[in-house]
Formats: structure tokens, sequence, C-alpha cells
């Protein structure tokens, strides 16, 4: 068993090296498919934590009647954390809104008008964070429902609107990134398959001698994985070449979403990885198949 | 005239008689002797290849071979005749398992083609080593990785491959262009290359697909002498060809085809009809 791998693994060697030109021709291919699979996965996560980020926006603010009692207020709340759509619950009272009015009206350039007036107009409200942005609609209702809520404002159409665009987006990235996926599949097998059939009379002669199937096909299903492997360390080299004037951009695109830089890396190299050895085992299993059934 | 294993042409085109006369034990003892295996199983009355009614039809409906009966004992030599397109391929396609046949039986060595498992048609195959007219050596590989490859690939322990390579090396005589590539070498020499290559795994039967379409008359002879020689060790040999003047000289057994039919099957036959 060992010396059969040892053979396999010697012959796969020889068959690079002796059609050296198609076999770099087929790892450069190999590197530049799996770089473009790898950019298309990096926009596709990016894309995904920005539609994230854009759906935990989403938050149900209730306005307490004035004459609501503090107890009250706290067993509202307190019922409003344990319903599972909810993830938590925030007690803004009116001097913390009123602060927050005229932050924004500074941060907008605006005169603050408050001053003028004797008493805090504004009403002290419990802002609910939501598990999931379409429970929207469970979670203001209840709120209703409860005699101390003043009112809730009605974002249900909005968060449907919104859902609708993120869902869409959603959808069509993992569209593109399936389709690039099978555009590389088919590239990759075909080029694999070139180098195959341009040792065709070797199997052949093979099959004549008296080789088993597993002697014919091993070599090659090795010539493969190492295809693959050189082209996913190729694709990932360039991708580290580029990794930092990119991600000069990209930090500052994507200071604001909740993207972790360190387990992208450790996914985009296991994914690269993955895919270029695996498509290389497959395209060349695939290719040698058609000349072994008979 | 160039010597062939330290035989002249001239020498052995009068031998076969000789040969025919050799009965078949001592011919299998010289094959166990000089290709270094013992003797096979098979008793010597059990015939190496049997075809029984065979019937091909290709997919496309082509009828290549029809009721096709053919006895072949161990330790012959046969010439397969007939014009192109006649079946002399196709036979030779069912005889390695390349194809089925529709109808009937092949039995090789007391194995039915047919019904073979998948994983048992290797191992028939190193039964049989096959000679064509374009050599199919590989151009990257010396002669001595050439006729090593066919045990590499069969996953011959690497101590054997050696010992046994020069042996056949030095039966077709190609001691010395061991480390030359076949672009290096002569067509006869090619040829020889591959008939060493059939031969490595010491086959019962070598089979011979227009052996000497592609050299002139000399090295045809030349191939002839060796094909001669390889017979007279005990190894069966069957050889199809379109060299009238070869077969109607040697005087062996010759099976003709014609439009997938057996239309002659005569010992000691010339290559046309002769009546």
């Amino acid at each position: 068993m060992l010396s059969f791998v040892l053979f396999s693994l010697s012959r796969a060697w020889q068959g690079f090296w002796r059609n050296a030109v198609m076999s770099l021709a087929a790892t450069a291919t190999m590197g530049l498919m799996l770089l473009m699979l790898a950019g298309f996965w990096i926009i596709q996560t990016g894309l995904l934590a920005g539609l994230q980020f854009t759906e935990q926006k989403v938050e149900v603010v209730g306005y307490l009647q004035p004459n609501a009692q503090a107890n009250q207020i706290e067993v509202l709340q307190s019922r409003l954390e344990a319903m599972p759509e909810v993830a938590s619950v925030a007690y803004i009272d009116r001097d913390i809104a009123l602060a927050r009015f005229r932050a924004s009206m500074t941060a907008q350039g605006r005169e603050d008008l408050t001053r003028y007036l004797d008493s805090n107009p504004l009403y002290a409200s419990l802002e609910v964070k939501l598990v999931d942005p379409s429970n929207v609609r469970a979670v203001g209702d209840a709120m209703r429902a409860d005699p101390n809520i003043r009112n809730v404002i009605n974002i249900e159409d909005l968060v449907d609107r919104v859902l609708t665009v993120t869902n869409i987006l959603r959808t069509a990235g993992t569209v593109v990134l399936v389709v690039v996926g099978i555009i590389v599949l088919f590239i990759i097998v075909n080029t694999i398959r070139l180098a195959v059939v341009a040792r065709a009379e070797e199997i052949e002669i093979m099959r004549l001698v008296g080789a088993s199937d597993a002697f014919i096909r091993w070599p090659f299903v090795f010539e493969g994985a190492f295809v693959g492997l050189l082209g996913a360390l190729l694709a990932l080299g360039v991708l580290a070449a580029v990794a930092d004037p990119i991600s000069g951009f990209m930090v500052d695109f994507f200071r604001v979403l909740p993207l972790q830089f360190g387990s992208l890396t450790r996914d985009l190299v296991v994914l690269v990885l993955g895919a270029g050895v695996g498509l290389g085992v497959l395209g060349s299993w695939l290719s040698v198949r058609t000349y072994l059934i008979r | 005239m160039p010597p062939i294993g330290g035989r002249t042409i001239q020498a052995s085109t009068a031998e076969p008689n000789l040969i025919t006369a050799t009965p078949p034990s001592t011919t299998r003892s010289i094959r166990s002797r000089v290709l270094g295996r013992s003797q096979d199983q098979a008793s010597p009355e059990r015939p190496l290849l049997v075809l029984h009614d065979v019937t091909m039809r290709y997919p496309n409906g082509k009828l290549a071979l029809r009721d096709v009966d053919l006895v072949i004992p161990e330790g012959d030599f046969v010439f397969l005749v007939g014009p192109s397109g006649a079946g002399k391929s196709t036979l030779i396609k069912l005889l390695i398992r390349d194809e089925v046949a529709t109808r009937g039986e092949v039995v090789l060595d007391g194995q039915d083609l047919a019904h073979l498992p998948r994983r048992q048609v290797p191992r028939i195959r190193r039964k049989i080593g096959i000679v064509f007219q374009d050599f199919k050596l590989l151009p990257s590989k010396s002669v001595w990785e050439n006729v090593a490859f066919a045990l590499e690939v069969t996953g011959t322990p690497r101590g054997r491959i050696g010992p046994a390579v020069d042996r056949v090396l030095a039966l077709v005589g190609l001691t010395d262009q061991a480390q030359q590539v076949p672009s290096q070498l002569s067509g006869g020499e090619q040829q020889r290359t591959a008939i060493a290559r059939a031969l490595v795994h010491d086959p019962r039967l070598i089979i011979a697909d227009e052996p000497t379409g592609n050299l002139d008359p000399l090295i045809s002879w030349e191939i002839l002498q060796l094909l001669l020689r390889i017979n007279e060790l005990g190894v069966t040999v069957m050889m199809a060809t379109h060299n009238a003047e070869v077969v109607t000289a040697l005087r062996r057994r010759v099976v003709a085809l014609e439009e997938g039919w057996v239309i002659r099957d005569e010992v000691g036959g010339a290559y046309h009809r002769e009546d």
C-alpha cells in the first residue's frame, strides 16, 4: 500500500514535469480562477456583513405615558426582555432623550430650540433591539397593547421594504457566487482534462499492459491535487501581496461593519486551498474515468 | 544481414518445420528456463484460446464478426489474414477484452471473457502481450524505461523489474540500445522494443497487429524472426498481417477472415487460397 502511494506520487511528480508547459499553464489557470473565486467571496462576505449591519439598525421605539410609574416601566421592560424575539431593551429617560436631541441638532449645525422652552417636552421611551428584524410586528403589537405605552413609531412598512431589499441583495450575491463557482469548476476541470488528454496514449498503453484502474488513476489524481495546491498557493500569494493596499481601502469602507478580519483571512485560506486541491482531484478523477470505462 | 540473437535470417527461414516438430513439453521447459518462471498450471491438452460461435455487432449495426469458431492450442503460431475491414482488429479487441462479443464465447486460458468482472480484466491482459503497427512507445522514456513501464504500472516489486527487463532486452537484442529514446532508434529497433515490452510479463499469448506494416521488407523479416523465436520458447503467437510474402514463405497456420466470416483455417497455408 505504501509502495503504491509512493509509486503514484513519484509518477505524479514525473508527469507534472514531463509536460512542464502544460502543467504550468494548468497551474496558472487554476491560480487565476481561484483568485477570481476569492475576490467574489470577499465581496460577498462584505455584502453580507453590510446587510446584517443594516438589519441590526432596526429597533422598535415605544414612548411611555408621562404618568407611567418606575415599577410599571420595569415590569414592562422585563416582560419585553423575556420575549424570544427581543435581543435587548434600553430605557431612555426624558433627560437622556433631551441630551440626544440637543446633540443631534448640534451635529446637524442647527440652532438648539429647546433652550427657549422652560420644561423638557420629550417623552421617555423603551428602545427594543430585535433578534430578527422580521419580528418587528409581533414586538410592536405587544408594546402597543400595554397601557403604559403612549405610542409606538410605526416602522413595520419601512422594515418590510428594507428587508425586501436586503433579501434580494443577499440572494443575488449568493447566486453570483454560485455562478462564479460553477464557471471556475468547469474551467479548472477542463484545464486538467487537457493535461490528461495530452497523455491519452500513455493511459492506453497502461491499459494494454494490464495496469489496474487504481494504478492508472491515482498518479493523475495526485498530479491534479498538486496542480490545485500550487494554483492555490499562487492565488494566496497574489492575495497576500495586494492585501495591504486593498485592506487600507477595505478598513475605511468596513470600519462601521462588524467584520472580523482574522476569521476572514482564515476562511479565505481554507476556501482557496480546499477549492484548489478539491477541484484538481475532481478534474483528474473525471478525466481519467472516461478512459477507464469500457 | 544482421544476426538476431546469434541466428541469421537465412538459417531460420528454413527452420519452421523444425520448430513445429518440437514436442510441447520441450517448448514449455525452454520457456520456463529462458523467461525464468515456473511452468503454468494449464495442461498441454487444454487450448489456450477458444472462440465459439462468436458474433460481434457494433452499436452502429455493423457486423464485424459472424459465427467465428477458432481453437488455438498453446504454442501455436497463427497468421490472421484478410482485407482491411474483414474483422481482424475486432477479433484482437475481443481477445484483449477491449470489446465484448455480442454473442458466443471467447475463452482465454479457461476464462470466459464475456463474464469476466471488470476488476479481473487487467489480470487477463497480463497473460497477453500486444504489439502494434505504430509501436506505441512513450517518446520521453528510454528503451529500458519503456519496457520497465509495463511492470511498474502493474505493481511489480522494484527488485524484480531490473532483471526481467535486462532479460527481455537481451532476448530481442537491444541491450546496447537500452538507454536510447525511441526517436534515436530505427523502426525495427522500435518494434523490437515494443515486443520486449509485450514479453516482459511472461505472457501466454503474443498478439501482433500488423507489426511489420511500417517496416521495410528486410526489417520485416527481422521482426518475423524474433516472433518465431519467441514462439519457439513456447509462447503462442497470433499475428495479423497483410504481408503475403511472409505468410506464404513460412507455411504456418493461416486463418483468413472476410466480411466477418472465417473463410479459411489451414495449417501450412499460404496468404492466398491455393487450389
